[in-house]
């Protein structure tokens, strides 16, 4: 058997022999293992054969190991400022690989709009009143001023359950609801679902969504409904959207308004548009001060109070906002178009 | 409505180009929905509203316009070339129903040519629209879309006598109409008869046996103003909507009649007619012009502006009011008959912003004197809901309310449903008594468009009738899971949804929304596979339930996976007050975990080793959860094994390991005599 000494000379030798015939970092890193691999290396051997010694041989024995190694990691230390060593040991993985994902569900798209909307009118103190969709013929006509019999009946056109009850063709009986329950100040938003019959078009169909805005105060002016709907308009479509607001009529509101926004397809450049139909002007609320006969139904004193309410259509709105072309693809449910609104 | 610009010259000297004229429309609330050009004319569709009969005829546009560009309106003439016979002594009229038929005038011509219209007429009749039929009629309608007047001319010849009756209708009467209809006529319709039958429904439409024809030399004009009730309820019952009844619906101005008989009579004469002397006028209950008083600090307080006293009084007058007195402060003025919209103080200030402009009126900032607290935090709570399904990975959908009666049926939901008395169609006439059809539909629809899986919720609201007469309508949440929950990637598995997914998404809601105590108690329901639906209690309240649709339903609906689906009561959830939130202290010391695997027999539930392990009573036990569950081969017959783990912790300070010992031997122990267990 070999004296230590010599086994080192040996290998010294090899080492220096192999060290020079180095031509890339995986020579290296192969010289390396061959070495101070953790199982088969030279070095590792050795000091595995370290323990059938004596203590005292053990001892002197390992420091003289110990200084070859040094001389060994010395000496690769040298070669890898040469050939540069990988920080990490592999590569494992590749890197661009697509990662994990979290399904989440996505809001319907009125559910998002509608949202919207009571956000803008919460930051002004209104607060989101409800009521029923079954209505009573007196609260969803008679006592918004509509006459029995009246043609003004025709552009609400109902489904009717019997005589006395009706599918609400507006969410504006939830004004009278609540005017009947609470006296002024009244500061209130009524989001819902209402209900006409009309045979389903691009734009029209049985079922849509409705927000109402009700605000009943002393000293309330056709200035404070023009004022509260701008900054509203502004909010929703952005600060440089252009509105105006033209005379109309509904029975409830008087003077009755209605408001335009400037096409957000064409801005009134397309003379053939498919949005604004060239006009440049695409109606979106109407609104107006609370008729005084309003008031006196459900006994609040029109001399001494005085309001203004809006209604706004958010399937129409939100049809503008996001560029939908039909009415209809919010309630096919089809969830190519649904979940795209992840992404809102 | 049709408007014709060259029309409107005839009341006012336009110099507005026709195609700037369209936004002085839009201004005053006439909005102009097309424009366009008709040989050389220019016509405008203008939207015209059921409070402004007015403006259905082009004076009553004119007046508008005169108004708000301070123009002239030009008044015309209209001569006669007479006989020498009084109206009276060629046709006898009686006015039976004063109330239906508050005024009637008429005139007759004799001696005309029926032929052509001359090219005037006939472009006037383009202008609208209207197709021209020949000079008779067309001055006929003429008069109508100038005054708003609408008028009947009848073949005298062809009258049984020369008589006009204005009557109710007789029981089992007919008529047979101009458009060549035959109606059953019913007492509470105004008819026109003569001597023996009726030859015309009153404001309606004419009968066909008097109507003109090319052989008509003598006519009777009527120009008569109806009760737009009557008027209304007749023309609905019978499905027919004329130029005629759209203007007497709306209310036609009382003093319009005689001048509509004189113009028609007027223009005919132009024809070789010769007119009748002397109108025929039966207006037996004069009305009395409305007078409407305005309080000047009114206008201010209302719209939030001042505006100048003199262009109060402009507009007032330009629109045909009168001022009958200027106090100060306080104006009264009486309203002309042609407006019929007009009764209040209201009424007036909305003419006059309309005039002055909604765009000239400032904005400002609604002013609030108090905010008061939301009334109801339901809004709040479904969106909070609702997002917390979205981190289920469900997607919302919104459905009609409508519901198809026949595939109803299949779901037996138990429900009396509502119907509809004028459903759209045969397959929307109830209301839903159950989200979960409309859930399904959904599945189907996108199962045909590309989808591998479709996991859904809805929130809206069922009907029912409660009881005879009583309806309800009560808040749900429907939720649906069936197909892949995630396809297969290049690191993960495709992945199946199952029972424990909506169960899960279940928990994780009622958890999340602050509501405890939640059992799911196995039980059948008429649309659930036998032996695999759940109800779902709150504090032994039922809230919904949970189950594997019976193949039935997916056969009908031809939906070919596995569907599980949920329905709560989301009124019965909101009404019970959840638990507040109050922070937990974060623990000071370490806590302790201990394993412990058991058999115990199949047919106990989990919910009941769940229900018993959260009754020991056992110290240092803050909580426990099970992690592994399994049955099979290696076990013996009826037993599984579970595997629970027991979290203990003191709080003042760190547990020994003796002590934990004899929690555990505790927690065997009572096991033991609750539940049968045998240890592994």
């Amino acid at each position: 058997m070999n004296s230590l000494p010599e086994k080192i000379k040996k290998y010294r030798q090899l080492f220096n022999d192999l060290a020079s015939k180095i031509k890339d970092k995986k020579d290296l890193e192969e010289l390396r293992q061959a070495f101070l691999g953790r199982k088969k290396g030279y070095l590792t051997l050795l000091f595995e054969e370290l323990k059938h010694l004596s203590p005292e041989e053990k001892k002197a024995a390992g420091s003289i190991l110990n200084n070859f190694k040094e001389e060994v990691q010395a000496s690769l230390s040298k070669l890898e400022q040469k050939y540069p060593m990988p920080r990490a040991e592999k590569t494992l993985f590749d890197l661009t690989l697509p990662g994990r994902k979290t399904y989440w569900g996505a809001p319907h798209p009125l559910t998002l709009f509608q949202r919207k909307i009571e956000k803008i009118f919460i930051s002004m103190g209104f607060s989101v009143e409800e009521g029923p969709e079954i209505e009573t013929d007196y609260y969803n006509f008679e006592a918004l001023n509509f006459p029995p019999y009246h043609p003004a009946r025709d552009s609400w056109d109902t489904l009717y359950i019997n005589d006395k009850l009706l599918l609400r063709t507006h969410t504006s009986p939830v004004q009278i609801r609540v005017m009947e329950k609470k006296k002024p100040p009244i500061r209130i938003i009524i989001p819902g679902k209402v209900f006409r019959r009309e045979t389903s078009d691009p734009t029209h169909l049985p079922m849509f969504h409705q927000v109402e805005g009700l605000v009943v105060d002393q000293g309330i002016t056709f200035a404070h409904l023009k004022g509260t709907l701008e900054y509203f308009i502004k909010a929703l479509f952005g600060e440089k959207i252009k509105l105006r607001f033209r005379p109309s009529f509904f029975p409830f509101t008087e003077p009755s308004a209605e408001v335009d926004i400037e096409c957000i397809a064409c801005h009134g450049k397309n003379s053939q548009c498919r949005v604004c139909g060239g006009t440049g002007w695409k109606e979106i609320l109407g609104a107006g001060l609370v008729d005084p006969q309003v008031f006196k139904n459900v006994n609040i004193d029109p001399e001494k109070y005085s309001g203004w309410a809006f209604g706004l259509g958010i399937d129409r709105t939100a049809m503008l906002a996001y560029e939908i072309p039909e009415i209809r693809y919010f309630y096919e449910n089809d969830l190519r178009f649904l979940r795209q609104f992840i992404r809102r | 409505m049709n408007i014709s610009y060259d029309w409107l010259k005839e009341y006012l000297d336009l110099t507005i180009p026709p195609e700037e004229l369209s936004q002085y429309f839009d201004q005053i609330g006439l909005m102009v929905e097309s424009r366009k050009e008709v040989d050389g004319d220019t016509v405008y569709e203008i939207e015209t509203y059921a409070n402004r009969p007015d403006t259905l005829g082009h004076l009553g546009v004119a007046r508008e316009l005169a108004t708000l560009l301070g123009l002239p309106l030009k008044t015309h003439f209209w001569p006669l070339n007479e006989l020498a016979q009084p109206t009276s002594d060629l046709i006898d009229i009686q006015v039976l129903d004063n109330q239906l038929c508050p005024r009637y005038c008429g005139l007759v011509v004799k001696g005309l040519t029926v032929g052509p219209s001359p090219d005037w007429l006939k472009r006037r009749m383009e202008a609208i629209g209207l197709r021209s039929i020949n000079n008779v009629v067309d001055i006929s309608n003429y008069v109508c879309f100038s005054l708003g007047q609408p008028l009947h001319t009848f073949d005298l010849g062809l009258l049984r006598e020369a008589r006009i009756v204005v009557r109710r209708a007789r029981k089992g009467e007919k008529i047979h109409t101009l458009e060549g209809q035959l109606i059953e006529l019913t007492p509470d319709m105004l008819v026109i008869a003569d001597g023996s039958q009726p030859v015309a429904l009153a404001g309606i439409i004419g009968g066909e046996e008097s109507g003109i024809t090319e052989k008509t030399t003598d006519v009777f004009i009527e120009s008569a103003n109806f009760d737009p009730v009557s008027i209304r309820l007749t023309a609905k019952k019978l499905g027919l909507a004329t130029d005629a009844s759209y203007r007497f619906e709306r209310g036609v101005d009382i003093n319009a009649a005689p001048l509509g008989a004189t113009m028609a009579a007027s223009l005919l004469c132009q024809f070789g007619g010769k007119a009748s002397r002397g109108l025929l006028d039966i207006y037996p209950n004069q009305k009395k012009a409305k007078s409407v008083p305005l309080r000047l600090k009114r206008i201010t307080e209302l719209l939030g502006i001042e505006i100048p006293e003199e262009f109060l009084a402009r507009t007032l007058t330009a629109l045909g009011l009168k001022l009958t007195e200027q106090r100060a402060g306080v104006w009264v003025t009486e309203i002309p008959s042609f407006r019929v919209d007009l009764e209040r103080e209201a009424d007036l200030i909305e003419e006059i912003a309309r005039f002055f402009g909604y765009n000239q009126i400032p904005s400002e900032v609604t002013p609030a004197r108090s905010f008061e607290l939301p009334a109801s935090q339901e809004q709040e709570r479904l969106w909070f809901l609702k997002e917390i399904l979205f981190h289920s990975g469900l997607d919302e959908v919104i459905n009609f309310s409508f519901a198809d009666p026949e595939k109803e049926k299949i779901w037996q939901t138990g429900y009396q449903p509502i119907e509809l008395r004028n459903p759209i169609s045969s397959r929307a006439s109830t209301l839903r008594t159950s989200l979960l059809p409309g859930l399904v539909e959904n599945a189907v629809w996108n199962y045909n468009r590309e989808s591998e899986g479709v996991h859904i919720f809805e929130t809206g609201k069922i009907y029912f009738w409660e009881e005879e007469g009583k309806q309800q309508e009560e808040l749900h949440l429907g939720l649906l899971t069936s197909g892949l929950r995630d396809r297969k990637t290049w690191n993960e598995p495709a992945r199946e949804t199952d029972y424990f997914f909506l169960k899960g998404a279940v928990e994780e809601l009622f958890s999340y929304l602050g509501y405890d105590a939640t059992v799911f108690e196995p039980k059948d329901f008429s649309f659930f596979q036998t032996g695999q639906s759940a109800k779902i209690l709150i504090k032994n309240e039922p809230v919904g339930y949970l189950g594997l649709l019976k193949p039935e339903i997916r056969q009908a609906y031809e939906l070919e996976k596995l569907t599980f689906a949920c329905e709560l009561n989301l009124a019965v959830l909101f009404d019970r007050q959840p638990r507040t939130f109050i922070f937990t202290p974060v623990p000071k010391y370490p806590g302790t975990v201990r394993d412990l695997s058991f058999l115990i027999e199949a047919r106990v539930c989990f919910q009941e080793i769940y229900r018993q392990l959260k009754k020991l009573n056992v110290p240092y036990l803050e909580r426990f959860e099970m992690y592994d569950r399994f049955e099979g081969d290696s076990l013996p017959d009826k037993l599984v094994s579970l595997s629970v783990r027991f979290y203990f912790r003191h709080e003042f300070r760190t547990l020994q390991a003796e002590e934990i010992d004899r929690a555990m031997l505790d927690i065997i122990s009572q096991l033991k005599s609750a539940l049968k267990i045998q240890l592994r």
